[in-house]
């Protein structure tokens, strides 16, 4: 267990592979170089987007590695990750499906999509699929209103005007796509802790 | 009809609109050289003369906070932008980002130099990575290989560095202190006020800052190009200029939109949307993003613009118009509208936190059935408790809302409850 309240005294194990490490320190020496020398610990959020990027969520041991990083306390950054929804603070599926439900695509069918999602995947919002495929959530507004009903497809890629017929494609389509693998840390079989 | 005027669309339906190339050809970037030969104090001037107001959703006179941030003698200054665009219905910074990135990053260094600011954050949302903020930075990188960005611009002596950072995901760091937390790598708590960004003590990092929606730079090139007088008299009064309304909903043809502001709500419908789709008529309007008091088919030949509004008891917010139809049932739609504010509220002020969670939890017990009368009445009453009583507006932004669908569309709600 890594205390959260207090800097951690030695050095924090890095929870990356050699390979990881590398494309780690390149885009955290970018990140850093945005902001003024003394004000380096604004590069957290996009720390932590790094490190979810290579590890496919948020591992207690990559919050306190980047926090021993920016010299910002477990407690601080674990404050952080939780406060943003962008930050999957448990395994995911490889490919994790959010449908927009807020206003304009409510009123564009959203809720009927979702109910398609999840008879098409066998699962409900919140869930994984027993292959660890795919999993399910609803996004609040994605900005694209216009477009309705939106869906988002691992954080960054939006699929719009969707439809039932073109959900079925797409999950075809990422049905063979690899995805994101989900490192393994002590968390996985922890289900207690609720995002 | 009058020949419609675009300043922000106006290269929108060019091939490759988001190029240095087009925006070149469309006489982009002669703004700049002209701004970095005036006195900083003079672009200010012409934007307080514009009429500018915020397009983020207060409406805020731009000039007006720009003169704040100049007086202040603390330095550095800086100016953010806010690219965090999440308010439901909200669709048009995402649309300058994609489709005229350069003409929102010429605004933004002639913004820069007007408040002698050299380190400027364009704070987008997350979700953006790969769209919006893949296409806004790949316009930095085009101008400073230009000489636009970097050291000595232009041979003017100015200095400027633009960087992009990006959100994770939380609908209150669109709210400008909020944004301010999450820029310095905090939660997006919103701060208490004054002191306000644009003063000592309020700002990033402390400093005076001036926190900027995407549309509102993204005018600057034609106020430096054709002054403030001109930008003015394209709107109405006190409302200078164009403003791009993100339409969704049961409309024909749904979109982003350039009217001049204060255009009524049915015009805007009718002669750009193609009206409502076969089948709909119209029953409501969400005039301004969600947070934003609903109105009435009747109320459609309402003006659009920032006083109108306000004087109605609505507001003219983000710009994002939903058009529903007869078959919305109001009750639903607030459920809905709720769940979202109940999640996104932040959780440091009570009666937000608390107040969001009652209301989403009435309202979804009233949609499933098993509502009386009596809670409609408790939405009404808890939501008018919340108003002005937390750290920023997010708390208002949901009472607006759901006290306006009450009085207005209350069959809806009555038809739902026992008793």
């Amino acid at each position: 267990m890594i205390p959260l309240n207090t800097k951690p005294k030695g050095p924090v194990p890095s929870p990356f592979s050699a390979a990881q490490q590398a494309t780690f320190d390149a885009g955290f020496t970018k990140a850093v170089a945005k902001y003024p020398p003394e004000r380096s610990r604004a590069a957290l959020l996009p720390a932590l987007h790094l490190a979810q990027d290579l590890l496919g969520w948020l591992p207690e041991a990559a919050m306190a590695y980047v926090g021993s990083r920016l010299d910002i306390p477990p407690a601080r950054v674990r404050e952080v990750a939780t406060f943003y929804t962008m930050y999957k603070l448990k395994p995911q599926g490889r490919h994790h499906i959010e449908v927009c439900n807020s206003v304009s695509c409510w009123a564009m069918g959203s809720e009927d999509l979702i109910k398609h999602c999840e008879s098409k995947l066998g699962i409900h919002k919140g869930e994984i699929t027993a292959d660890g495929h795919f999993s399910l959530g609803e996004a609040a507004c994605l900005a694209g209103c216009g477009y309705a009903p939106a869906v988002l497809i691992n954080n960054y890629r939006y699929a719009e005007h969707m439809t039932a017929e073109k959900m079925d494609k797409l999950i075809e389509e990422l049905k063979s796509a690899p995805g994101n693998k989900m490192a393994d840390f002590p968390e996985n079989k922890d289900t207690g802790r609720a995002h | 009809m009058a020949e419609r005027i675009k300043i922000l669309s106006k290269d929108w339906d060019k091939p490759n609109s988001w190029s240095l190339e087009t925006y070149l050809a469309s006489g982009g970037y002669q703004s700049l050289p002209k701004a970095l030969k005036m006195q900083p104090q003079a672009i200010v001037d012409e934007v307080v003369k514009s009429n500018l107001r915020g397009r983020g959703g207060a409406g805020f006179p731009t000039g007006m906070k720009w003169n704040f941030v100049r007086k202040e003698t603390m330095t550095p200054k800086y100016l953010v932008i806010n690219a965090d665009e999440g308010e439901p219905a909200t669709f048009k910074d995402r649309a300058i980002l994609e489709w005229s990135p350069h003409m929102f990053i010429e605004g933004l260094i002639i913004g820069c130099f007007a408040l002698d600011c050299h380190l400027t954050y364009v704070y987008c949302r997350g979700e953006f990575r790969d769209g919006p903020i893949a296409r806004c930075q790949q316009a930095i990188d085009e101008a400073r290989a230009k000489g636009y960005i970097g050291k000595n611009i232009l041979g003017s002596g100015f200095d400027l560095d633009i960087h992009v950072v990006s959100g994770a995901g939380a609908y209150i760091c669109g709210e400008e202190t909020a944004l301010l937390e999450s820029l310095e790598g905090r939660k997006g708590y919103p701060r208490l006020k004054p002191p306000f960004p644009a003063n000592a003590g309020g700002g990033l990092w402390k400093s005076p800052t001036a926190v900027n929606n995407v549309e509102t730079l993204a005018n600057m090139p034609a106020i430096i190009e054709k002054g403030g007088e001109w930008f003015s008299s394209v709107g109405c009064a006190k409302n200078g200029g164009t403003r791009l309304f993100a339409v969704s909903g049961h409309v024909k043809k749904p979109g982003v939109y350039e009217a001049p502001m204060g255009i009524t709500f049915l015009d805007l419908l009718n002669d750009y949307c193609g009206g409502m789709r076969e089948g709909s008529t119209l029953k409501a309007i969400i005039p301004g993003g969600s947070s934003a008091a609903v109105m009435t088919a009747e109320e459609a030949v309402w003006a659009s613009d920032f006083d109108t509004l306000k004087a109605k008891k609505t507001m003219a917010g983000s710009g994002g118009v939903v058009y529903l139809d007869q078959n919305t049932n109001m009750a639903h739609a607030l459920a809905n509208v709720m769940r979202f504010y109940a999640h996104e509220s932040c959780g440091q002020c009570t009666p937000c936190r608390e107040g969001t969670g009652w209301l989403s939890k009435l309202l979804d017990k009233i949609v499933s059935g098993k509502g009386e009368k009596q809670d409609i009445d408790n939405v009404h009453q808890i939501s008018r408790q919340m108003e002005q009583k937390t750290i920023c507006a997010l708390a208002d932004g949901a009472a607006m809302p759901a006290k306006s669908f009450i009085e207005k569309f209350r069959a809806d709600f009555d038809a739902l409850v026992k008793g």
